[in-house]
């Protein structure tokens, strides 16, 4: 369905700049910089050494009903599943809709947002890799 | 990717959340979803604010084992959004001059802490 409003980053009509697509934002309570490529090996599940157990990766735990991917199946409604991270506890905002003007840096005056521009931050605690972790994550 | 330990702050009395990413780092991918649609970096710096009102709402799901307790909120974004290879930049307006078709505010449990939750309700 296509509402009145212009659809997404327009320029020219040549590209979209899809701003929803990999942006999971993570960030460790203790301050700890990271970048994106550690967060991601960070969390991955280590080999064990000299047959010591596994505790699988400290990588948040997918909805088990939507891809892992986050919520792109799924937009922020009422009685829906808000968070993108299962076995969690903590504070949630999200929202959906956003949409407004801009412009870019040729002067053009742009309209962007569809319904379903998604932003949302996740902060408390998770369970992965057999023990609780504490973050904070933001989904655009 | 980096988020400074300032990335999210409350007000004092909790019922309003700023985000605020800068570089971030996102992609272009104007032929998505096409499985070869190639992709070339971008930046996106972000502020997001969300405010409840005083409308509580409450969603839960015993089978999926979720509840969500919150309030609903109002939502405004501005953000400015580079593209290197094709030299383009794109900020949008002011925060003020946002807006946003649905967004809640509050607090989550679900899967082991779900069960936990209800042992204790």
């Amino acid at each position: 369905m296509r509402s009145d409003r212009v659809l997404g980053f327009e320029v020219n009509r040549r590209r979209w700049l899809r701003l929803s697509v990999s942006s999971l934002l993570g960030m460790k309570l203790t301050g700890r910089l990271l970048n994106a490529q550690s967060v991601a090996q960070s969390c991955a599940p280590s080999v064990p050494q000299n047959h010591e157990p596994s505790n699988g990766g400290a990588c948040p735990y997918p909805i088990p009903w939507l891809d892992k991917n986050g919520n792109h199946n799924q937009p922020a409604m009422p009685n829906v599943e808000l968070s993108s991270i299962y076995h969690f506890k903590g504070k949630l905002a999200r929202g959906n809709g956003f949409h407004g003007m801009g412009t870019d840096n040729k002067g053009n005056r742009l309209a962007w947002g569809t319904p379903t521009t998604d932003y949302s931050y996740m902060a408390g605690e998770y369970w992965a890799a057999r023990r609780a972790n504490q973050a904070i994550f933001a989904h655009t | 990717m980096p988020v400074p330990s300032s990335g999210l702050t409350f007000s004092s009395d909790d019922k309003t959340a700023t985000v605020q990413v800068s570089h971030a780092p996102i992609i272009d991918q104007p032929r998505w979803p096409a499985m070869d649609a190639e992709s070339t970096p971008a930046f996106l710096d972000f502020k997001l604010v969300f405010k409840a009102t005083d409308e509580p709402v409450e969603y839960e799901n015993a089978v999926q084992q979720y509840r969500f307790e919150g309030f609903k909120a109002n939502a405004q974004l501005e953000a400015t959004i580079r593209v290197p290879s094709i030299d383009f930049t794109f900020k949008t307006d002011p925060l003020e001059a946002s807006k946003c078709d649905f967004a809640v505010m509050g607090n989550e449990v679900n899967g082991k802490y779900y069960e936990v939750a209800q042992s204790t309700r």
